[in-house]
């Protein structure tokens, strides 16, 4: 009972607070006019005390929506969406309402560590954030001095990763930092893009989604994957009577909003977007204009898929063929204001490469590409970076810098090269052919020592054990580490692992580097603190900055706190931080999203200035140069394949601890068909345990036996399953499906791992 | 004015943002909220149909909960049921009576949506729509979003040949406009809203005054005790400036005057989780 009361006390501090100060209000007929307008941060605020209103950028997902944030007296009450932001546009997501529940997380890791028990048993000792960085600054110069820098890899992810994975990597001089978001995520779609248009495309998929007409959505899940931005453009989509497609095994939130639903089997996408190809090329339905303008080898297409019929399809991905051409023709009749929305996580099957071109391939041959309603030409914004001097390896750590040089002969150029002449250890160009850092790959050099040993890794955000496959491998790679360094806000599994573990004061409590994005309209958001740090927990760059003066690396720190380093970069667009509060937190520049804007020269940044339909370098690497179906692996007998894919009031597996969205969705569930849970004696709402091709066992498990997936694949929302002590909401709740992908498949392009070639059967009812 | 939602069915996606901005912005513990979504998806894969239920006070403007509350704590306000937990003594006839089964006891009091108070009263939009990223919900004078519900009604037409606004006349006339996808029954929203039978003999006595007069037979000593609520109820109305619209619609209720159990398929209401929970703040 001690809750209500509580609630009830508030809402009487809350009442009488009114009752002094705003009574005359009452009825006094200041109802907006319009039907519901989104508030803007000048509203009328409904509390009394000191109300403060500061810019932010939510970090509740990587989608970073601009937010204003109330505090009254001090606390924050509410969080909404900044009417200014292009991405947040007034609105907020459920996570991004939750953030305050987040900050507030009673779990939150409250000062620094040091390890005093084995690794993995959890038992720590406080310590001074002084004593905490000295011992860091030891064993990295330790490693430094034996193996040199390279040896410690930098793993980042989340808002704030800038800092570690980018910045302090290549002021180190490592070459071996690394983002989940890549290969675990989207590397597959960037590499394609690279190789077909010269650019990657961008994880903010730039689609014009005002002016299109037809949408289809290939595993993307809009809805239950809550990125803001996408929900509002798919629901005006609809709500204007547009076409939505879904190709998806489950019928997902979105299928429920679709014209056409086609429960694919999966993996077998590729089949589909080729026999959709065949299907608009046989029917002339292509735009033979911007064919002839834009693109190289269309020919050797049109030979490609003259085979690949609805019908080869069909028997392959087990949809009517009917169903494959009617779809392909819609998208036809609404081109060029129709697109295949490229996706963001896309590490399925490792063919995600081939399978990504595709994609690309069917939007161009529609001519959706450069105009409204069509994929439009991202444009970074305008702002000069801090200047500071050359760093000891050049664009090569961060992961996403990591390209090879373009100046060198051969399609794939020299690798950037540590300090002492050490390249990557993730085996690019051998085991694939390019792409960002591969962060699953740095983990077998860890056990190894192959090709170089990896002895020190810093770990920001990045939740080792609920994001890399083959955890058990993962465990192993650092119980073998000299020195592991984790910062972190919550006592994540891996957490119990670490030497050091450094707490983080959540973006709510603290700055960050301006969010510059390339976008349509490219823009320049700010991040302030709307209260300071809870506990005794520190910002990702203050504890950079400082871990950097104590290994040499000041004068990559010059800056006298981060308002000098903000203001510095400000000042270079004519703007500082009292401009940029003044403008509601966000400046907004102008793009060129469309071909008109370039004035007659090409956007596309392919050696023949093109679109490459047939791409020249993965002839010359020994790839396809067009896409080809390979299958992916079968189910063994009596397996469904495992799939998994995201529910909206959860990020990763960052938020099932956080107070407000665990009530929402507290453990997941496993998917089943119910004509398969029949056949198996199971019912709706029992807890079994699950076992992998590889008899790794993961559970329990709530079923939901439902008809809302194919009989031949389960399905659980990623990141439930935490086995950490310290999550009291999230401990025990649900299972892991990173734990039951035991294997992945390597892609050879791009370097992804491909997680979607595992299978489960049930093993017991628990 | 009298104020209303708009509900757009067609158009939530089931985030949830709505349920978690309610609790965020209402300051509840985090486990209450006042909207409760389900999936509702009917038929055998892989031919299916369906959407989400978003399930909230429907604010109605003849409403049972104000009209059997002997303590004042519900009244309407701009066509909105209020509630004032102050005054809640806890009685749970609001929860028996509404024919939506949405108040639920939470600590003691009784608890439900009662359109952001303070929010919109200082002129802003309740938190649900605020926040909603599909454009399922809107907020305004009832007439403009009765205007906007037919609007959107007729542009989805093609998609959902059934498509209609629910909720003009039901019990009064709803504070909650409905664009319902398919026929409401099918996405639980009946026709006829009606009072649940569990209702007690005090109940029976105090419920809406479209049932009292048929039941003013079994009354016997309790008419004094249904007068003085009148009167109560009168007083509130007028303390509080309340709509006096649900007195001219009373009597299109009697067709449901017989009281029936709620239908199985009835949505549940938002309820409290287990009890381990500290707020933290
Ligand atoms: S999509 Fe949601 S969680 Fe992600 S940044 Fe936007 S509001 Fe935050
Ligand atoms: S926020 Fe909008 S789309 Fe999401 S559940 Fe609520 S009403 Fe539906």
């Amino acid at each position: 009972m001690a809750r209500a009361e509580l609630s009830i006390t508030r809402r009487q501090l809350l009442k009488s607070g009114l009752a002094a100060g705003a009574g005359g209000a009452v009825g006094a007929g200041a109802l907006g006019g319009a039907p519901a307008s989104a508030a803007t941060a000048g509203d009328p605020w409904y509390r009394t005390g000191e109300i403060r209103t500061t810019y932010n950028v939510c970090d509740m997902c990587p989608w970073h929506c601009g937010i204003v944030v109330h505090t009254v007296d001090g606390e924050i009450r509410k969080i909404d969406g900044n009417p200014n932001d292009p991405k947040a546009r007034g609105q907020l997501c459920p996570r991004g309402q939750g953030g305050i529940s987040f900050m507030n997380d009673p779990d939150r890791l409250q000062a620094p560590m040091v390890r005093t028990g084995e690794r993995g048993e959890g038992k720590f000792q406080e310590v001074s954030w002084d004593e905490a960085l000295d011992l860091i600054a030891q064993g990295l110069n330790q490693i430094k001095e034996r193996s040199g820098p390279e040896s410690v890899a930098v793993f980042g992810h989340n808002a704030g990763d800038w800092w570690w994975a980018d910045h302090f990597a290549q002021a180190w001089g490592t070459p071996n930092a690394a983002k989940p978001s890549s290969a675990l995520c989207i590397s597959a779609s960037e590499e394609a893009a690279e190789l077909t248009f010269g650019f990657p495309i961008g994880g903010y998929e730039p689609v014009d989604w005002d002016e299109l007409q037809c949408v289809t959505l290939i595993g993307t899940h809009i809805g239950e994957d809550a990125r803001n931005t996408k929900m509002q453009d798919l629901a005006n989509l609809h709500g204007r009577g547009g076409t939505i497609i879904t190709v998806d095994p489950r019928f997902s939130s979105a299928a429920t909003k679709a014209d056409h639903w086609l429960p694919i089997k999966p993996g077998t996408d590729t089949a589909l977007l080729l026999a959709w190809m065949h299907v608009i090329i046989e029917e002339e339905a292509y735009n033979a204009d911007f064919i002839e303008k834009w693109t190289t080898g269309f020919d050797r297409l049109v030979e490609h898929v003259a085979d690949k019929t609805p019908e080869w399809a069909a028997e392959i991905t087990d949809l009517p063929a009917e169903q494959i051409r009617e779809t392909a023709l819609e998208m036809a009749a609404n081109a060029p204001q129709a697109l295949i929305v490229p996706g963001r996580h896309v590490a399925w099957y490792g063919t995600d490469t081939q399978r990504m071109r595709a994609v690309y391939l069917i939007n161009v041959l529609m001519g959706s590409y450069g105009c409204e309603g069509c994929l439009h030409f991202n444009t970074a914004p305008y702002i000069d970076d801090y200047s500071l001097p050359p760093y000891q390896v050049e664009g090569s750590a961060g992961g996403c810098a990591a390209e090879p040089d373009e100046d060198d002969d051969g399609p794939l150029g020299d690798l950037p090269e540590g300090p002492t002449g050490k390249a990557r250890a993730d085996g690019v160009q051998e085991s694939f052919l390019q792409g960002p850092t591969a962060l699953q790959e740095l983990i077998e050099p860890m056990i190894t020592g192959d090709p170089y040993p990896i002895e020190g890794l810093i770990c920001y955000g990045t939740n080792l054990f609920h994001s890399v496959p083959m955890v058990e491998r993962t465990k192993e790679a650092v119980q073998n580490l000299e020195l592991f360094v984790a910062i972190d806000v919550l006592p994540m599994e891996h957490i119990a692992y670490a030497d050091v573990v450094l707490p983080e004061a959540t973006y709510l409590e603290r700055h960050d580097d301006l969010y510059a994005l390339a976008h349509k309209t490219p823009y320049i958001a700010l991040r302030e603190p709307a209260v300071s740090p809870m506990y005794d927990t520190r910002p990702g760059w203050w504890i950079a900055k400082a871990l950097g003066e104590r290994v040499g690396l000041e004068q990559y720190f010059p800056w006298d706190g981060i308002e000098d380093y903000l203001n510095t970069r400000l000042r270079s667009i004519g703007s500082d931080l009292d401009d940029l509060r003044a403008r509601g937190g966000i400046i907004v520049q102008e793009g060129k999203p469309f071909f008109e804007d370039f004035d007659g020269e090409s956007p596309f940044l392919t050696d023949s200035g093109k679109v490459e339909l047939y791409s020249s370098v993965l002839e010359e690497t020994g790839h396809d140069p067009l896409p080809e179906y390979e299958p992916p692996d079968e189910a063994p007998e009596g397996y469904f394949r495992l799939l998994y894919g995201r529910h909206p009031v959860h990020t990763f597996a960052k938020t099932q601890n956080t107070p407000a969205l665990s009530k929402r969705y507290p453990e997941n569930e496993l998917w089943l068909n119910a004509s398969q849970a029949a056949d198996l004696g199971l019912s709706d709402g029992q807890r079994v345990m699950l076992e992998n091709q590889d008899g790794v066992t993961d559970g329990p498990i709530k079923l939901k036996v439902t008809e809302r997936i194919r009989p031949d694949s389960v399905y659980m929302v990623h990141g439930f399953g935490h086995r950490s002590d310290g999550l009291s909401r999230a401990g025990g709740q649900g299972a892991s499906d990173n734990r039951l992908q035991s294997s992945y498949t390597l892609d050879p392009i791009s370097g992804s791992a491909g997680l979607r070639n595992n299978f489960v059967r049930i093993a017991s009812e628990a | 004015m009298r104020q209303a939602f708009l509900l757009d069915l067609a158009q939530c996606i089931g985030c949830e943002a709505c349920t978690i901005a309610c609790s965020v912005g209402n300051e509840l513990p985090d486990e209450v909220t006042y909207i409760d979504i389900s999936e509702r998806v009917r038929g055998t894969f892989p031919d299916l149909v369906g959407g989400f239920d978003n399930h909230r006070c429907y604010h109605c403007g003849d409403a049972a909960c104000v009209n059997v509350c002997p303590s004042g704590a519900l009244y309407q306000e701009d066509g909105l049921t209020r509630l004032d937990w102050d005054a809640c003594t806890g009685c749970e006839y609001c929860v028996s009576s509404c024919p939506y089964g949405v108040p639920v006891m939470n600590g003691g009091v009784a608890t439900k949506c009662d359109g952001c108070r303070e929010v919109t009263r200082s002129g802003g939009t309740p938190w649900c729509v605020e926040t909603c990223p599909s454009d399922a919900l809107q907020f305004g004078p009832r007439d403009e979003i009765a205007a906007e519900a037919h609007r959107r009604t007729e542009a989805l037409r093609d998609k959902y040949p059934e498509v209609q606004v629910y909720g003009e006349s039901q019990a009064g006339g709803l504070g909650v406009l409905v664009v319902s996808p398919e026929d409401p029954e099918v996405m639980g929203l009946p026709l006829a809203p009606r009072i649940p039978t569990e209702a007690n003999l005090w109940q029976e006595l105090v419920k809406p005054a479209s049932f009292w007069v048929t039941s003013l037979a079994a009354i016997g000593a309790g008419v004094l005790g249904v007068i003085a609520r009148r009167n109560h109820m009168a007083e509130m109305q007028h303390l509080h400036g309340g709509d006096h619209a649900a007195a001219a619609t009373v009597h299109d209720h009697e067709q449901t005057a017989t009281p029936t159990a709620l239908a199985d398929d009835q949505t549940t209401p938002p309820s409290t989780g287990d009890d381990d929970d500290e707020v933290s703040r």
